[in-house]
């Protein structure tokens, strides 16, 4: 079992090389847009910014749609949902469900917007490793510093958290087969009795948990590993004129899209 | 009724051939593959082999062979793609199938991984709890498991499983799988990170199961440690079978190991270098040392 | 003007040094002595409960001894906060799982982690991790995560990220025992190649044939020192060896069943060779 939660894929392209604060800055920025105003040509403009970015990224097709493919399920719902409830006059009727065409109209909208959001989205992770992501997020939150939230652990601890859960996934199996192989059952049962089940799954998991973390602590401080000290990277960030262009083409979209 | 003895065969309701404890086993043809997202990848090719009731066998091979699928496999915890896993005879077609497979045990790699429960008893019971025994047969069945791996149950039922050392907490998931029964005891290489004593205990552990007539099949790359406990062989490659039988250290079956990336057995090859019959070496120090007195 | 035995620098000056889990019953480390010079290998074997882990935490300035009469590692007091801090950067400790040392999210991340909480310039930390990834072997994993590493890929690179950071003494604990033999043999040569570049070395294990030719043996028995000098003394005394519980090769088992049966071999042998050797004089 192969379990990819970032959904990176490894490029040269221009977007890959972009800094990772820019484009974040950038895709939620377009986010926000998005929700500003109601407007089909608006939405246009923003899911042509969108695919003209995926070009450039050098992603395969099926690469995205692989990760894209389990929400078409929440797309469907959020049609079916506003198609069902949305106000106006109905020109059909089936018991307590009314379909009128402003109906239609607003769920094809609020469909496609969630879409778009998806691809802007898609963008930033497709082109991102997940540590340059958190090493990004970080530095944009070092005002939250001041607050006395510590955004580099915190930063640290999402990459190390990353780093496991495909071994945790492998181990997770490993243990839910031996439970098997001494006669558990996962899928028999009622709510209650399958919960129960759990135990001898989840017990182990966390119990090797605290312990893997008790390890890695004195591996990490045997490295000289201090929180709260300064730490430089072996990939650091730098920001290019690249980012500042592409800050100012965000702009120049949002604009056209308010607009148009 | 104590001991290994009531180890082999303890669940009430299984029929099996009159005399026999252990369970024969054969596979035919067992392929399997593991399904990825671009391509499945194949573990096992065509394994064929057979294991006589109460034999004993060493599944070796590089990491990757295909050890620890033919395992899984074997217990039922995959189904083979093509071929068969005849247990006592059985195939899966057979109304018996379940059971029997129910009657094979199997201890995976570094099987302390698995302990939950709080008290050593309580763990050591889910097998049988799980098989639907009355409560006074899982009794017993624990008190006997825990006496065969050397924990004896007035000193240790009650404690709690993350309490006790590492060598110990191995050899309670041991009596975990043991508790129900096994009459094919599968082990997934058993000795890996054991500390020279526990690695001694459970030696002995295995020995006396062999004695009471439990087949064992043994996944392990320690080969002196196949060479103590089994009378066959089985090596791996790339998912497929390249020898099964008999240990051979004739002219006709030299090398093969050392072929396969395993080295010949170290009293084995003391046995050569001493200008003696390598086929009949001993199988321990203690062998050895007579031999040589 | 050469430099006698006594002048050389004095990496490890251990004397009395007690260690005692909280609610303990006994002490894991008791009046320990424990000296290592520049350069030298040192094995320290022992079975469970030894104290060997205890050791290898406080010589790498992880844990805060309970006494001790000196405890100087590399000029550093382990008896402070301050001395302890700074022995993680000269003394370096590898670990026996090798999961449970790699932090990043691919090997040459790892392998920087140290090197950046030391906040050195990203351009040296670059140069450096490209030089361990040359030393041991680890180039085409450079970018391979975590969790498709083997055993003995995940130990090396765990290896490579310790050393890194230049250390003046490099503490072994158990590195191989969590591995297979392919891995084993990895870590094993990896080791003998640093010990061939003149690093010294504290090597603990369980396993007697891991010790092939250490400078100085020293055995723990319950925290104690059971004996200290070089391997030959310790393996000419069966007897002890078997008290101290350890795990010895098949030639060694084979000279202690022989020993049993009122045959004594000539020394402990751990190799078909020296067995043989040992046999052909015996008789």
């Amino acid at each position: 079992m192969k379990a990819t939660i970032a959904q990176y894929y490894a490029g040269d392209s221009l977007l890959h090389r972009l800094d990772p604060r820019a484009k974040f800055v950038a895709v939620s920025a377009l986010a926000v847009a998005l929700f500003v105003r109601d407007s089909f040509a608006g939405l246009a403009v923003y899911a042509a910014a969108a695919v003209v970015a995926y070009a450039l990224s050098g992603v395969p097709f099926a690469w995205f749609w692989r990760a894209f493919r389990p929400l078409l399920w929440l797309v469907a719902l959020t049609f079916v949902a506003q198609v069902v409830f949305a106000p106006g006059a109905p020109f059909f009727s089936l018991w307590f469900i009314h379909v009128s065409w402003r109906g239609l109209e607003l769920a094809t909208y609020l469909s496609l917007r969630l879409v778009v959001l998806v691809l802007v989205g898609s963008v930033l992770t497709l082109t991102t490793p997940s540590i340059a992501l958190t090493d990004g997020l970080a530095w944009l939150g070092r005002p939250l510093r001041r607050l006395r939230v510590p955004t580099d652990e915190l930063a640290l601890m999402v990459t190390i958290a990353l780093r496991f859960i495909p071994t945790l996934f492998v181990e997770l199996d490993t243990i839910m087969r031996a439970q098997r192989a001494r006669g558990a059952d996962f899928r028999r049962g009622g709510l209650r009795e399958r919960t129960r089940s759990l135990v001898p799954v989840l017990v182990p998991l966390f119990v090797l948990s605290f312990r893997r973390a008790d390890e890695l602590a004195l591996a990490m401080e045997a490295r000289c590993y201090r929180p709260g000290a300064v730490r430089t990277r072996l990939h650091p960030l730098r920001a290019s004129r690249a980012d500042a262009a592409l800050l100012v083409v965000t702009a120049a979209v949002i604009a056209a899209g308010l607009l148009v | 009724m104590s001991g290994p003895e009531a180890i082999a065969g303890a669940a009430p309701d299984t029929p099996r051939a009159p005399g026999a404890a252990g369970m024969s086993l054969a596979c035919g043809d067992v392929s399997f593959s593991y399904e990825e997202a671009r391509a499945p990848i194949p573990a096992l090719r065509d394994v064929s082999f057979e294991l006589r009731a109460g034999g004993s066998l060493a599944l070796m091979g590089a990491s990757g062979s295909g050890k620890s699928t033919l395992l899984q496999v074997i217990r039922g915890l995959d189904a083979p793609e093509s071929g068969a896993v005849l247990l006592d005879g059985a195939g899966p077609a057979d109304t018996l199938y379940a059971a029997l497979q129910r009657e094979v045990g199997l201890v995976f790699q570094a099987p302390e991984l698995q302990l939950f429960a709080s008290t050593a008893r309580d763990d050591v019971a889910f097998g049988p709890r799980r098989l639907g025994w009355p409560e006074a047969q899982v009794t017993a069945a624990v008190n006997t498991a825990l006496d065969v791996v050397g924990l004896p149950p007035a000193r240790f039922a009650e404690r709690h499983p993350y309490a006790l050392s590492g060598g110990e907490q191995r050899r309670l998931a041991l009596a975990g799988v043991l508790a129900m029964g096994p009459r094919l005891l599968l082990l997934d290489e058993p000795f890996v990170s054991l500390d020279p004593g526990t690695r001694r205990q459970l030696v002995g552990i295995l020995e006396r199961l062999k004695a009471a007539g439990v087949t064992l099949l043994l996944a392990t790359h320690d080969v002196d440690l196949a060479w103590a406990l089994c009378d066959e062989l089985l090596v791996l490659g790339e998912g497929r079978v390249v020898a099964a039988g008999p240990w051979d250290f004739s002219t006709a079956g030299d090398r093969l190991l050392a072929a396969n990336r395993l080295r010949d057995p170290f009293f084995v090859e003391l046995w050569r270098r001493l200008g003696r019959d390598p086929q009949r070496a001993p199988r321990t120090a203690a062998e050895a040392a007579e031999a040589l007195s | 003007m050469s430099s006698s035995p006594d002048e050389t620098a004095l990496l490890l000056d251990i004397s009395g040094l007690h260690y005692r889990y909280a609610g303990a019953q006994a002490d894991a480390l008791a009046d320990l002595d424990l000296t290592v010079r520049e350069g030298e290998f040192v094995a320290v074997v022992g079975a469970n409960g030894s104290g060997k882990s205890t050791l290898a935490r406080l010589l790498g300035g992880l844990e805060k001894p309970a006494a001790a009469r000196r405890a100087l590692a590399c000029g550093h007091d382990l008896l402070g906060e301050d001395g302890r801090m700074a022995v993680r950067r000269d003394v370096g400790v590898l670990f026996q799982n090798p999961e449970n040392q790699l932090v990043a999210q691919c090997v040459e991340d790892d392998v920087a982690f140290g090197l950046e909480n030391l906040a050195w310039p990203a351009a040296d930390i670059g140069r450096r991790v490209d030089e361990m990834l040359a030393h041991f072997g680890l180039e085409e994993l450079r970018r391979r995560e975590p969790h498709l590493l083997s055993g003995g890929q995940k130990q090396r690179t765990a290896l490579a990220g310790v050393i890194a950071i230049p250390r003046r003494i490099l503490v072994l604990d158990e590195p191989t025992a969590m591995l297979d033999p392919a891995g084993r043999d990895e870590v094993l040569i990896a080791v003998r190649e640093l010990r061939g570049e003149g690093l010294a070395i504290v090597y603990i294990t369980q396993e007697m044939d891991e010790t092939v030719g250490a400078d100085r043996v020293v055995a723990l028995e319950r925290g104690t020192e059971a004996y200290a000098g070089d391997a030959g003394g310790l393996f000419a005394d069966t007897a002890l060896v078997r008290r101290l519980g350890l795990g010895l090769p098949a030639a060694g088992e084979l000279a202690l069943a022989l020993a049993e049966q009122g045959r004594d071999l000539p020394g402990l042998p751990l190799t078909m060779d020296e067995l043989l050797d040992a046999l052909g004089a015996a008789t």
